[in-house]
């Protein structure tokens, strides 16, 4: 059993060194890959001191092509599971260890790290605060997403997930550049993927601020809502075949 | 202002020799610049083609203004500029929405192209870490891998 731990990352040097060091931690023998979205820091190098495997996207081409380039090396390189998580130290190791277990007991298909997550409770709200544009942001999309798979999702942004080979298989042909996070939980369940959320811990964000400002909020939220409606269009794998 | 009037009202197409004349020179002139865009590789043939289409539409006006008045009558249109602005109207926005058709599958290949190479990169690093046996990690990637 081969598991690939991946790590999309821009200009994260100041954040990178720690994160990998926590995966290997929690995953011993998990592969780590970082993805290195056109970072102009010294992101390729730190990665690269502290063992991790670097492929890096010769010009930043956004989180959603990022994610896919890992899902399409673990699935080339013939990982049997695999999941990423943020760069910024958001995201606990041993959490994602617990995703992996899921998709490794082969309870799910593909596995989301829920911050939301109503059993989560108290011991969340002293470790992570999230800004009201997120919240709102947050309930919308769950709103829309849940009416659009008929499936319950609290944290539809989630940056944190586990996968085996039968979502790196879509996700390396199938995952928009654009709304990588929800488009890409539309489209697994519409192919029939067992689809599974597990409330997680998450933390503050070490380094950097988040590309999230109210305007930005508005249309990213506006986008995300024509994404998910011209997705309920596209053709099931079943159907497409035929 | 009532001249104005009278000719938004009149239904026939008025065209002097000059402005036919023109209208064909610049048509010409169109077409010499996509053939000569073609010959110097600044445009490729099968972008060229639409554009060329257009040129002959334009001289074919300056021609025959008659023919723009049947467009106008097939269209159900009693103003021949509204007419024509329309189509030349839907014609820019048929050819807008092709560009971003094209556009779309090129941003499509260059990401896979810019994964493919990165992908690449990482498989060299883990060839050359083999190689240098100066790294610990590959190596125990490698044990692990004979394992499974």
């Amino acid at each position: 059993m081969r598991t690939l731990v991946f790590i999309p990352a821009w200009n994260e040097e100041t954040s990178i060194g720690a994160v990998i060091a926590d995966v290997r931690e929690a995953l011993p023998a998990a592969d780590i890959l970082v993805v290195d979205d056109g970072s102009t820091d010294a992101t390729s190098a730190r990665a690269r001191e502290c063992g991790a495997t670097v492929a890096t996207l010769p010009f930043n081409q956004g989180l959603g092509a990022a994610l896919q380039t890992g899902y399409l090396y673990a699935l080339r390189e013939g990982y049997d599971n695999c999941a990423h998580l943020d760069a910024d130290g958001q995201h606990p190791a041993k959490e994602v260890a617990r995703l992996l277990e899921e998709v490794i007991e082969d309870r799910a298909d593909l596995v989301i790290g829920s911050r939301y997550h109503a059993s989560v409770g108290e011991a969340q709200a002293d470790d992570y605060r999230p800004t009201l544009s997120r919240r709102i942001g947050t309930s919308v999309f769950r709103f829309f997403l849940t009416l659009a798979t008929r499936q319950r999702f609290t944290d539809t942004t989630s940056g944190m997930r586990a996968a085996n080979r039968r979502v790196m298989a879509l996700f390396s042909e199938n995952y928009s550049p654009d709304f990588a996070e929800i488009e890409s939980l539309q489209l697994a369940v519409r192919q029939g993927l067992r689809v599974e959320e597990v409330p997680v811990r998450m933390l503050e964000r070490v380094g950097g601020t988040s590309f999230l400002t109210p305007l930005r909020s508005a249309f990213f939220i506006f986008k995300g809502l024509v994404v998910l409606l011209v997705g309920q269009f596209r053709p099931r794998q079943a159907e497409a075949e035929r | 202002m009532s001249a104005l009037v009278l000719a938004a009202q009149s239904d026939t197409v008025r065209l002097t020799a000059q402005t036919r004349i023109i209208a064909a020179v610049l048509a010409i002139a169109f077409m010499f610049l996509i053939l000569e865009m073609i010959r110097r590789n600044r445009l490729q043939e099968r972008y060229s083609v639409i554009w060329f289409v257009a040129g002959l539409g334009m001289l074919a006006g300056a021609a025959f203004p008659g023919l723009l008045q049947v467009v106008a009558d097939a269209m159900g249109v009693r103003d021949t500029n509204v007419a024509l602005f329309s189509l030349v109207l839907f014609f820019l926005l048929g050819l807008a929405l092709n560009f971003s058709v094209i556009m779309s599958r090129q941003a499509a290949q260059i990401t896979r192209l810019a994964q493919e190479r990165a992908l690449e990169k990482a498989r060299q690093q883990g060839r050359e870490e083999a190689r240098n046996g100066s790294s610990e990690q590959p190596l125990e990637a490698e044990e692990k891998r004979f394992q499974g």
